[in-house]
């Protein structure tokens, strides 16, 4: 018996009907991406961030002392997988379907966000690249910031559809539109 | 014409006027009104009915302070009560109505109170109505209600949105007049980040109000131009219309910003407040100062105002108080005000100063009468004349309005609230703001200045200070000139002796002098007790105009300074702050997070009825066309599971990767029972305890590699244990090499349970899942047919032949829906948590319901998982404690009632039969119980007193709630396959 | 409203990102202690007003114990060290 597995994203049902022109204020979620958790053992924290920093096509995104989450959104699970399991010292495990990844970008990005987060994401505090795990709209998450007005938030599956309707209702001031990025 | 709109001048929009109602009555105003300026223009000076006698109330402030003119805005679910005219910012349709008067506010009934006062002095409720106590309910709280009180708040739901937000900078200045303006402006110049916050829907204070000149310009000029400078600088944030209404831990401000207050239709997409959380490396507290009312016979009477009050309707809203004012001062307030309405062509009847002499100037022509008082006032809508005296001399003087100045108080709250108590200045005769420490300051007037100059530069001097801490000074900002100022001191008077009439210390509660002297008689001489007896400093404006004059009358009473007497506490809120804006989104859908399942869908789908679980949405039974009770449902589907097969969502679960070379002899030490043998490939049931020997949670483990291992732990649990796992290998155990994150979210996960659970499962998964091949326990990554990899674990809580199927969480509904249709010929059901439990009842499996925090291993019939010749682990050593290992423990036991037809229910106690309901006689309690419909009767798990001794024993399930009592027979806690014969199929 | 709390990992946050676990000063005695070491480990406590130390888990965080010493009165913040780094110094000393 053949079966073909049809994906679903935690969002379908949240982003639905016709899909509006992006607004300067925009929430676009990435409906494939890969994510890895890392764990560094015991002494090795510092090369393993190193090898992270350094790898190829993910991007590193801090949780704790040693743990991190490894992002791409250009290749594929099992040639993250690959790489990273290559790291000595580290353990890694597949979260891409156990996160939901989504990109708010615009003028009143940072006004939006105070809403949802307490952590101080002034440009001189929070840099580019930056990244931390903290409550957005009452869940964890990880918030990077990805460009001068773009940021990164990745929250748990179970959390998505609460963060996401959070985030759109914090963005109604502002226009925020909302849509897959592909 | 009493009180009336001046042809010009003031900082008010004369080409927008604005159409409002006050109590149904249609009114003009304009744009940069209050609703109180707006009144008075329109000669409405009677505002109000006082909180206890009913007593004819004007405005005595222009702003937040105001203890009178408190009135409800707005109709249907937006009316808000308690609003205080003097900070209600006019807009066209608004709509007024006063408060506390009966049928209306020029005739209101209880008005006789007043007549009966005698009677209602400080601890009248105490003393009136202390028996019998049934009565308060019913009789005296219902009259005092009625009688005495504040406006109504609407009963509808509120139609607006509220949000809140964190805000964070290097400086905040609270306050916008002139000192918190010069702050900002030299922290705004120097780059580092500023919010300037400000109560008003105007930057200036009372610069808006100022008829000095700044700078060699109007002061409004100066306020202007000053204001542009900061909103074009990018590292200043303004915040008008925000209350900064409370200082907290770690220099975290709280602010509530009314967004739409001021707006006639809001809009549904902006909130109508907003509450901030301010971080602020530094704080100014640029609050001013707050002009202390004269303590007179008859102070209360419409008309009757601080002098500076009256400045500000004059020279900002463009309004005279009074054809025909009179001024009563101890200081040059008093003064400063009669040259501002003279200025104006308002006539000005006289100045009484309290003082013997000044050297305030006196303008051309007018009347000083120095060494006087006011003892009482005459009119009772509206002051008409009032009666000075001096030097044993009496005389009326006519007039419609009297302007007072009792001295100036610097509004030091928000520096107080947090355990720091005002200090008392005899030089300032004030009490000044304590120093906290220097990330907060206060400046200007609510630091003790007293001139408009000497504001301006401690702005700029106290911005200056904060800059240097924070290693961001540059150059120093210079403070202008200012000309035309008066000399603002002023000789202390605490109460006006001589009164005729009531001489009020606290307007809003009708505390009065007399009503102080009794609490000091009566011995409530401490200022708190003095508050709590006589009420003075209480309800919606907190005392801001009383409490330091109650401070210096009871000094005065006691022979003492008032810096014996001190002030009651500070605490937030400074103004009131709406529940709307405390909750922000946090109500109806928003309340919580919503947790939801990656089956989620697949449940909807099949028609499930949902239960919240903690966060969790989980499927609780799938009716069917036909199935009236939801029994029916639960029924079927636990039937159809041990006959045919059931498919559940258990994703719930929690599930936590582990790895390691110590995961090992961590997860040995965390358990109660071994797994330092654990085969790779194989599950494990495994009991946690907590360090008192209790049991905590309980799961399986999956060894999948020689280092790694997944553990499954109770949907309630998952976070518990996820922390009691990070807390041991941190804290207790840092050297061991194990490392673990949840992997919750990732994973679908499903439980085929049922006869036909393997038939069905190999037609999804492409691996030997034969008993031989995939034996009870089993555990490992297996391949779908799809090729999509999964883990399979044979493991099962419904005693049935069981798989755990987990695949990553977007398949899940495509797996769920793949198996329902591999399944369809055999009879496959989707089952809920609610069969789930039946099921687990019927297998004798425990749960949180058994596992309650009071139960060990042995009570529940898991002794043998307690590996004692393990040298430790979690709550090995207190479970050895006599208490824990008594034989008269509470053990788990099964009970089914001896008439088949009768229902148990969890809850209930057990009782010897025959034996009366009472703790003593007390044998334990029925944990669960369910109907079970393999049994077809009602069975049920309990703790008993030396259970397990007592099969076969009838007890008396006792239901005291709910009146029932079922004789049941204690049985073995497994009623369905003893021997496992159907899990090993 | 708020208490603050700088975690050497993540830095400042707010108290709803952690769950205050308790004392930090009482440690896990060894199996073999005596039932009064044991005791007084799982159930007494000094409750002292001041200066204490206390376990704060950065829940929404680096999920790191924290031993945070601070003043319960003031909130007055001295020291925040993560629990396993102070353990392991205490170990080695
Ligand atoms: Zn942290």
């Amino acid at each position: 018996m053949s079966i073909n597995l049809l994906h679903r994203h935690v969002l379908e049902d949240h982003i639905s009907g016709f899909e509006t022109d992006p607004n300067p204020n925009h929430l676009s979620v990435i409906r494939r991406p890969v994510i890895f958790s890392v764990l560094a053992h015991a002494g090795q924290e510092t090369a393993v961030a190193e090898a992270l920093w350094n790898a190829e096509d993910v991007a590193p995104r801090f949780c704790g002392p040693s743990e991190w989450l490894a992002v791409s959104r250009t290749v594929g699970a099992e040639t993250v997988a690959g790489m990273l399991s290559a790291i000595a010292g580290a353990s890694v495990v597949d979260q891409s379907d156990g996160r939901a990844l989504m990109e708010i970008s615009g003028p009143s990005v940072r006004k939006i966000l105070g809403r949802c987060v307490a952590v101080d994401l002034h440009p001189e505090v929070f840099e580019q690249g930056h990244s931390a795990a903290m409550l957005c709209c009452h869940a964890t998450a990880n918030v990077a910031r990805t460009g001068a007005d773009t940021f990164e938030i990745i929250v748990p599956r179970s959390f998505a559809g609460s963060v996401f309707e959070e985030l759109m209702e914090m963005g109604r001031e502002h226009g925020l539109t909302r849509g897959f990025a592909d | 014409m009493t009180s009336y709109r001046l042809g010009s001048g003031g900082a008010i929009n004369r080409g927008q006027s604005l159409t409002f109602t006050f109590d149904g009555r249609s009114y003009k105003g304009f744009d940069g009104d209050t609703l109180a300026s707006a009144l008075l223009a329109n000669d409405q000076m009677l505002m109000a009915r006082s909180f206890k006698y009913h007593r004819p109330r004007g405005v005595v402030t222009a702003g937040s302070a105001e203890p009178n003119a408190l009135m409800t805005i707005g109709s249907g679910a937006r009316a808000e009560p308690n609003a205080r005219a003097t900070t209600v910012e006019l807009y066209n349709g608004l709509a007024a109505a006063s408060q506390n008067r009966w049928p209306s506010l020029k005739h209101d009934f209880g008005a006789v109170n007043d007549l009966f006062s005698p009677f209602l002095g400080a601890g009248f409720y105490y003393k009136t109505f202390m028996w019998p106590g049934v009565l308060w309910e019913k009789l005296y709280e219902p009259l005092i209600r009625r009688a005495a009180g504040l406006g109504k708040a609407t009963m509808q739901a509120d139609p607006d949105r509220y949000e809140k937000s964190w805000a964070h900078c290097d400086l905040l200045v609270i306050g916008a007049g002139p000192t918190g303006l010069m702050a900002a402006l030299a922290a705004g110049r120097a780059g580092v980040r500023v919010i300037l916050a400000d109560e008003g829907f105007r930057f200036g204070g009372s610069l808006l109000s100022e008829s000095a000149a700044v700078g060699g310009r109007p002061a409004a000029e100066f306020t202007a131009d000053v204001v542009e400078e900061l909103a074009s600088l990018s590292n200043v944030t303004l915040m008008p219309r925000t209350t900064v209404f409370g200082w907290y831990d770690d220099m975290v401000f709280g602010a509530v910003e009314r967004v739409q207050k001021h707006v006639a239709s809001p809009s549904p997409d902006l909130p109508m407040e907003r509450l901030w959380r301010i971080v602020a490396k530094r704080a100014i507290l640029a609050t001013g100062a707050e002009e202390r009312p004269l303590v007179f016979g008859g102070n209360d009477k419409p008309g009757v105002m601080t002098a500076g009050a009256a400045r500000t309707y004059l020279n900002r809203y463009g309004v005279a108080v009074g054809g025909k004012v009179a001024v009563f001062t101890n200081g040059g307030s008093g003064y400063r005000t009669a040259a501002d309405l003279l200025a104006k062509g308002v006539d000005v009847t006289a100045i009484i100063d309290a003082r013997p002499q000044s050297a305030d100037p006196v303008p051309d022509g007018l009347r000083i009468i120095r060494n006087g008082s006011v003892i009482a006032t005459k009119g009772r809508h509206r002051i008409e004349g009032l009666i000075a005296e001096r030097s044993g001399f009496e005389e009326v003087i006519g007039c419609d309005a009297l302007a007072m100045s009792g001295g100036w108080s610097p509004i030091v709250h928000l520096m107080c609230q947090r355990g720091a108590k005002p200090v008392w200045s005899d030089e300032k005769q004030a009490f000044l703001a304590p120093d906290v420490g220097g990330a907060f300051v206060a400046a200007g007037a609510a630091a003790g200045q007293t001139s408009l100059g000497e504001c301006l530069t401690d702005g700029a001097a106290k911005a200056h200070a904060a800059l240097e801490a924070l290693g961001r000074l540059v150059g120093s900002l210079e403070t202008p000139e200012v000309e035309g100022e008066y000399d603002p001191s002023f000789a202390p008077l605490w109460y006006v002796p001589g009164a005729r009439d009531k001489a009020f210390v606290d307007f809003q509660n009708d505390v009065h002098v007399g009503d102080l002297g009794l609490a000091q008689r009566e011995g409530f001489r401490h200022i708190e007790h003095t508050k709590r007896y006589t009420t003075a400093g209480m309800a919606t404006d907190q005392g801001k105009l009383g409490n330091v004059n109650t401070a210096g009358i009871v000094a005065g009473m006691r022979g003492v300074s008032p810096a014996e007497i001190g002030t009651t506490t500070f605490r937030p809120f400074y103004t009131p702050v709406s529940f709307g804006a405390l909750a922000g989104t946090a109500r109806a859908e928003h309340a919580a997070p919503v947790r939801t399942s990656p089956l989620h869908g697949w449940a909807r789908k099949n028609g499930a009825t949902f239960v919240e679980s903690g966060l969790w949405y989980r499927s609780a039974w799938f009716p069917r066309e036909g199935e009236k009770t939801w029994r029916e449902s639960v029924d079927r589907e636990v039937l159809n599971v041990r006959t045919h097969a059931g498919l559940c969502d258990v994703s719930t679960l929690g599930k936590i990767e582990i790895f390691g070379p110590g995961a090992a002899e961590f997860l040995d030490r965390i358990y109660s029972n071994s797994f330092l043998k654990l085969p790779v490939g194989r599950a494990r049931y495994g009991l946690m305890l907590r360090e008192d020997g209790i049991v905590f949670d309980d799961g399986t483990v999956s060894r999948l590699s020689e280092n790694q291992y997944v553990m499954t732990t109770t949907t309630a649990f998952a976070a518990e244990v996820l922390a009691h796992l990070e807390f041991s290998a941190q804290t207790f155990w840092p050297e061991l090499d194990v490392r673990f994150v949840s992997s919750t979210d990732q994973w679908a996960q499903m439980s085929l349970a049922g006869p036909k659970a393997r038939i069905i499962m190999s037609r999804v998964v492409q691996d030997d899942i034969s008993d031989a091949a995939f034996p009870y326990l089993a555990a490992r990554e297996v391949t779908l047919r799809s090729g999509l990899k999964a883990r399979l674990f044979r493991i099962s809580f419904s005693g049935e032949l069981a798989y755990e199927l987990a695949v990553p969480a977007g398949y899940g509904e495509a797996v769920a829906d793949a198996i329902m249709n591999a399944g369809r010929e055999e009879g496959i059901c989707a089952y809920g948590v609610e069969a789930l439990n039946v099921l687990r009842v019927e297998k004798g499996h425990v749960t949180h319901s058994e596992l309650d925090g009071r139960t060990t291993a042995d009570d529940v019939g898991f002794g043998r998982m307690m590996a004692m010749q393990k040298p430790d682990f979690i709550g090995k050593r207190l479970s050895m404690r006599f208490g824990l290992t008594a034989a008269d423990r509470l053990q788990l036991v099964g009970l089914k009632p001896v008439e088949a037809d009768k229902e148990i229910k969890a809850g209930a106690h057990l009782l010897k039969d025959g034996a009366k309901p009472s703790l003593a006689n007390d044998q334990g309690f029925v944990s669960s119980a369910c109907f079970s419909p393999t049994l077809g009767h009602f069975i049920a798990l309990g703790m008993l007193k030396s259970g397990r001794e007592r099969i076969g024993e009838r007890v008396m399930v006792w239901d005291g709630l709910r009146g029932s009592e079922v004789l049941s027979e204690v049985c073995p806690p497994v009623f369905v396959d003893p021997e496992n014969s159907k899990l090993h199929l | 409203m708020a208490s603050l709390i700088t975690c050497p990992h993540c830095g400042t946050r707010p108290k709803e990102e952690f769950s205050i676990r308790g004392a930090a000063a009482p440690k896990r005695p060894s199996p073999t202690a005596k039932d009064e070491a044991w005791h007084r480990y799982v159930y007494v406590r000094d409750n002292p007003k001041g200066r204490i130390l206390e376990y704060w888990h950065h829940v929404a965080g680096c999920r790191r114990f924290l031993v945070v010493e601070r003043d319960n009165l003031t909130h007055e913040v001295f020291g925040v060290t993560d629990a396993a780094e102070l353990e392991r110094a205490g170990a080695d000393e």
